[in-house]
Formats: structure tokens, sequence, C-alpha cells
């Protein structure tokens, strides 16, 4: 059941218990056990088609599951509930997606402060002056007024990035946030969010980027064919991965 | 044949004020019918999108209609067919209050919904799935999604859509002369048998027509250049 | 009323499916169709070589015919029907019946509608196809002619089918200059009968809805093979729409 848990019960922010979920016919999750504790940094990583990306889209319930249950500051997100409970936790957990999906119709400054405004009803100033600071943050003040459309796949990231921070969550979700990126703005994302960790930030990241996860990251885990196969510290894992299907895993990634 | 003569009508203002009283007609059915096919159409979103199939079938069932069937035959069963049965008050009243004028209005408003509301449509879909994602993960509730962020940009895909219907509609008033309501083309018709300048009434006419259009054309391609968010419109 | 629906035309079908015929001209609903076809067949050649012109590098070429096309949409079809009753018997110097005037009007009319349409798949092609021509050794007729427009006009068989059917509605607008179409049959059987207006331009109504409904159906199964075809059978991913490769021919009236 709840195998390798390495945190007590309490720190946990995120506990998925026995998670399952099919498309029809085809089982992509399958009996996922995991939690994240409090200021902890996961990486997942796996082969394509191992469902991680499924994975992190149901904790926030952007996917629904068939069975199991994920606790999310001790509630479960995927009981049956009211569509404000729903929207209220999820303006709790930060998402960034791997293709933006920033508003193309608002400046970057409005797409940040939008949110905060209307669904949590921070007055505009206010949130504007915030937007503003996270921008600072993310090293895009001088693109405030700019919109989508005129800034680069690194930029507009950073700016997703910041739109999420806008809504003060305690947990921040990534979903291949770098995949769809040129090589050299892959670097300028990763440094906002390693800064991030860096304050203490209650991560899950999918993601390619080792390097980041060496740096970064305090478990890995590895899932293929819809199952977390090895959890291990950056070390263990890198150095020595005992499932054969993550040493191929790495071998083929170090080609 | 006389020689070609823009003069006899032109300086005439007898045929001067039946143009002028003709284009008055012709915008007033226009604007009109504009206004009541727009706010229909926004009416018949709203039930497309309604909890439960029954708002979406009724909806279509209505597109189809006004899509298939001819604009003129539409015009043509409302003045000389519901017309003619209407409870007999009702009739007298719109008999005195220019019948043509307002059947014409009502014919084209209730068929240019349907296409406007198509367009409307179409312009929600096309926006990127991702967009009502990003909103969701945000928070937002379906409401404030759909209000902050999929209709906004709905709105912009459909702008040039519902440009050209626009310029369509302004053209279709000219499919009122068979129900008779005084508007341009009856009033070039009607100059045309009183001076029998044909050729010369008739450029006349076109180059109004086109004057009109081209001028909608260029109000439309003004307002899709301004709402789009790189040419500093602001929210 | 469903009865008198029936009644009306279990009496005149014949009058509203052919006309007068044989005591008249072909007319009705028959005439109807062989006008529609006859513009479309006419129209859509005519359609290749106006969007040539458009596309071509000669001023000479393009700007006459951008300025036809420019005319033909801003230009309600009514005033153009009334241009052509006035000019072409005078450009003839004969007696010309009213269906050759209406044809004449719509072959010129959707000729303007579909070559932008042509002209627009052509270029939705990309520079890339005609650059692999040339390189190949073709030259630019030649690569019209095996390359571009062989792709493009298969692309287009939705965008010419709802042309027909928008041809159907616009035929209507005949009944101004007294085409014997299926609208002026109908509005002979209601001359006749005075007393169920409604009743008669209901069924009007009713035969084009299911003519326009049936060929638009028909319209929609092609396109969605040819759009299958033409992404090579590529399965739809989630919160993907399947995207229409022909520009939208919402025509009017």
């Amino acid at each position: 059941m709840t195998a390798s848990l390495s945190t007590s019960g309490k720190d946990q922010t995120i506990r998925l218990t026995d998670v399952r979920k099919s498309y029809g016919d085809y089982d992509v999750l399958k009996g996922i056990d995991a939690a994240v504790s409090r200021g902890e940094v996961v990486v997942i990583c796996g082969p394509s088609g191992s469902g991680k990306s499924t994975l992190i889209r149901t904790v926030n319930r952007l996917e629904e599951i068939n069975s199991g249950s994920i606790f999310f500051e001790g509630q479960d997100i995927h009981a049956p509930m009211s569509g404000r409970e729903l929207n209220r936790l999820r303006s709790r957990i930060g998402f960034v997606f791997q293709s933006f999906n920033l508003f193309p119709h608002l400046s970057a400054v409005d797409n940040i402060a939008m949110s905060p405004i209307r669904v949590k009803g921070i007055a505009p100033a206010q949130a504007h002056e915030k937007a503003l600071k996270l921008l600072e943050r993310v090293g895009l003040r001088e693109k405030a007024d700019s919109y989508p459309a005129q800034l680069s796949g690194g930029q507009q990231q950073r700016v997703a990035i910041a739109r999420a921070l806008a809504m003060e969550p305690p947990v921040m979700l990534f979903d291949e946030p770098t995949s769809a990126l040129d090589p050299e703005m892959v670097g300028e994302v990763l440094n906002v969010m390693k800064s991030l960790a860096a304050e203490g930030m209650t991560m899950m990241c999918v993601t390619h980027e080792m390097g980041f996860a060496r740096d970064v990251a305090d478990r890995i885990w590895f899932i293929d064919g819809g199952q977390i196969i090895e959890t291990a510290t950056p070390d263990e894992f890198f150095k020595s991965p005992k499932h054969p299907r993550a040493q191929r895993f790495l071998a083929d990634l170090r080609h | 044949m006389k020689g070609f003569d823009l003069a006899d009508i032109l300086a005439n203002p007898e045929y001067v004020a039946m143009l002028v009283h003709g284009i008055e007609m012709t915008f007033v059915i226009a604007i009109s019918s504009w206004l009541l096919a727009m706010s229909l159409a926004l009416l018949l979103l709203a039930i497309r999108f309604a909890p439960g199939r029954i708002g979406n079938s009724v909806v279509a069932a209505y597109v189809s209609y006004h899509r298939n069937v001819p604009t003129l035959v539409q015009l043509m069963l409302w003045y000389f067919g519901i017309y003619t049965i209407l409870p007999s008050g009702l009739s007298d009243w719109l008999s005195a209050h220019s019948a043509e004028m307002i059947f014409a209005i009502i014919g084209l408003g209730l068929c240019q919904a349907a296409y406007f509301s198509e367009d409307l449509r179409s312009g929600l879909r096309s926006v990127n799935p991702g967009q009502m994602e990003a909103a969701r993960a945000l928070g937002h509730g379906y409401v404030s999604a759909m209000r902050f962020v999929l209709i906004p940009q709905g709105v912009r895909n459909a702008l040039p859509a519902l440009v050209n219907h626009s310029v369509s509609l302004f053209k279709n008033s000219s499919l009122a002369i068979v129900i008779g309501a005084p508007e341009l083309s009856h009033a070039i018709k009607e100059i045309e048998n009183l001076s029998f300048r044909t050729f010369e009434i008739y450029l006349i006419g076109t180059l109004l027509y086109l004057f009109f259009s081209l001028m909608i054309m260029t109000a439309g391609a003004y307002v899709t250049w301004r709402a789009d968010p790189a040419n500093g419109a602001r929210r | 009323m469903i009865h008198d629906l029936i009644a009306i035309i279990d009496e005149y079908w014949l009058l509203l499916l052919i006309g007068q015929y044989p005591n008249g001209p072909l007319g009705g609903l028959a005439n109807t169709l062989i006008l529609s076809a006859l513009s479309i067949a006419i129209a859509f050649p005519f359609a290749i070589l106006l969007a040539f012109a458009r596309l071509s590098t000669y001023r000479t070429l393009r700007w006459p015919v951008t300025i036809l096309v420019y005319v033909t949409r801003g230009v309600p079809l009514l005033m153009l029907v009334l241009w052509s009753y006035f000019l072409v018997p005078l450009l003839t110097g004969a007696d010309v019946p009213s269906f050759f005037t209406m044809l004449a009007t719509l072959v010129v009319y959707q000729g303007a509608f579909l070559s932008e349409i042509i002209r627009a798949g052509i270029l939705a092609l990309g520079q890339g196809q005609m650059d692999a021509a040339r390189a190949l050794g073709h030259s630019y007729f030649g690569a019209m002619r095996y390359v571009i427009l062989p792709q493009a006009l298969y692309n287009m068989i939705p965008s010419m089918l709802s042309t027909f059917v928008a041809t159907i509605k616009d035929t209507t607008l005949g009944y101004v200059i007294n085409v014997p179409d299926l609208t002026f049959a109908a509005s002979q059987v209601n001359n006749q009968l005075l007393t169920q207006p409604f009743q008669v331009f209901l069924i009007l109504a009713l035969t084009y809805y299911l003519i326009c409904w049936s060929l638009t159906s028909l319209t929609n199964v092609i396109e969605r093979r040819i759009t299958r075809r033409r992404a090579g059978l590529a399965p739809k991913r989630r919160g993907q729409l399947a995207i229409s490769l022909t520009p939208n021919a919402t025509e009017q009236p």
C-alpha cells in the first residue's frame, strides 16, 4: 500500500493513494502511491507514454481519476464537491503548462493580475503592484505592457510562472515546462524554478531536464507503464538506479 | 435613346429626393435588422450553451432553416404568408405602420441572427482549448473563465466573419423590393420608370451601394484592427 | 393545415416541378436546378481564369479583375440582375429570354466569389509547392496544371458544393425579372388559389429547405472524407478539432 513514503503523515502536502486512471480500455495510471512533503521538490521522469503528464494533471483535477484518492492539504481533491470548492482548491495549486497558455488578449502584467482580481477579489491596484513585483522576480519587469505575441517562448513561460505565483499557492506543479522551448531559452526558465525551490516552495515537476533534477530535486519518481517504478534521491538515482528499466532510461538519455 | 446625361437625374430635385428617401429607408432597414440580428444571435448562443440537449437542437434547427431557405423566400413567407394569417387587430396595426418595412426588418434580422450566431460560435470554438485549462487551473469557475478569457478571444476571432455578414445584411436590404419596401432599389426602379434614363440611374445606384458597402467594410476592418491586442487595444 | 399543404401539392406538383412546359418554357424546380448547375459549370472555369489574373504579375490583368471582384462583392445581386436585364438584350441585339440573362448574371457573380475561393486555396498551399515544381523544371503553367491546381481544387470541392447550394438560393432573384423558376411557379400557384398564400409560400420555403439541406449534408460528408484523406488518417489528439481545409463560403442571400 504505502510502500516507499519517507515522510510522516502531517507534513504531507500532497498524498496520492492507489490512484488509477484509464481511457476506455487503456490503463494509464495503474495504482500510484506517493506523497510530497512541504518544501519538497519532486521530479517526475520516465519514457514517453509512461503517464507522467497525466499523473501531474490529476493532482489539480484537470484529469479525473477512476479510483484512489489524492489528498491536498487534508482534502481529497477528487471527492465530489461543489464547483466553488474545487475552484478554491485549484487556486491554491499553481500549474505551469508545457504550452504556456498565456492569455493572448491581455498584456503580461494583466495576465498576472487578472486572476487575483477576478477569482480572489483582490483590489486591482494591489494586484497590479504585486504583478509588477512578480515580473521583477522572473526578470521581466520591462515587459509588463507587452503582449504574449511579442514575447519569446522563454519569456512567455516565465510570465506563466509569475501568473501562477500571483495566486500565492503553497504548491507549484510543472508539466514539462521547458519541452516546448528552444534550447537557448531553457536555462532562463530553469533558473526561475531553481530560485523558487531555494525559497522552499513545494514543487512537483515533470521534466526531461536531468541537470535540473540533479541540482534541485529532493526526490525523483521514475514512472513507466503507469506505475512509479523507483523513487530515490538524485544521488542514488543517477549513480546507481536499482530497477533495470530505470537503468535503461538513464542509459538512453546519455546515449 | 438620348445621350448619356447624368445631370438629368442629379439636377432634378424630385429624383434626388426619391434617392435620398430610398437611402434613408435602406439604412433604417439595415441598422434595425442588424441590431435585431445581433441581440438575437447572443440569445441563440446562450440557449445553445444552456445545460441539456434541447437548447442545442432548437438553435441548430433555427440556424438550419435560415441558412437553407433563400432569404428572398423567407421575406415572401413573412409578408405574403404570415402577414395574411395574423389576427386582424395586429395586421391592421401593421398596415397602418408600414408593414413592408417592419417585415423587411423582421425577416432580414431573423435570417442574419442565424449567421451571426454561427460566426460567434465558430469564433469561440477556435479559441485554443489550453486557454480554458489555464483559466480553470488558476481557479476560475466556468462562467468566470468564459467571461474574462474565452469570450473576449472568441469575439475577436469572429470579427472578420461578422463584418462580412454585416455587409451582406446591408446588401440584402435590396431584397425588400419584392415586398414593396421603399428602399434604395425601389427608388432606383421608380426613377428609371419616370426618367427612362436606365443606364444613368443604375450607375448612380451601383456607385451608392458600392460606396456604402466599402464604408462598412472599412469600418469593420478598423474595428478588427483595433481589437487585435498587438495594436494597443485596452482590455 | 397539413391537409391544406398536401392538397396544394397534390394539385399543383407538376406546375411547381416543371412550370408551364410543354405549354411554355421549362420552369419550376427543374429550371431552378438546371440554371444553378449550368451557372456553376460555366462560372468554374471562368473563376479559374479570374484567379490567375488576380495572382498574375501583370498589372493590366490584375487591376481590372480586382475591380470586377470588388464591385461584384460590394453591390447587391439585385442590382447586378437589373444591370444584366438592361445590358444583355442591348449587347446581343436580340430578345433574350430571362433565363439566359439570369445565367449570365450568376456566372459573373458566382465566378467572382469562386475566384476568391480558388485564389485563397492556391495561396494556402504555400510558395513551397511552386518552388519545388519550378526546381524540377516545370514552367509556371505546368506547375499550376500538375501540382498546384490538382491540390487546390481537390481541397476546394466542399467549397464548390456549398457554392452550388448558394447558387440555388441566388436563382430566386430571378423573380424580379420573371425567370420561370420554382419561386415564379409558386407565385403563379398563389395567384390561382388566392386564398392560401401562407400555405403556398410555406411549401415553397420547405422545398428549398429540403433541397439545400440535403446538398449541404452531402457536402459535409464529402468534406469529412477529404479532410481525413488529406490529414493522412492522423488520429485526433485530445482537445484538438479537425481543421477545415476550405475557406468558409457562407454565401448570401
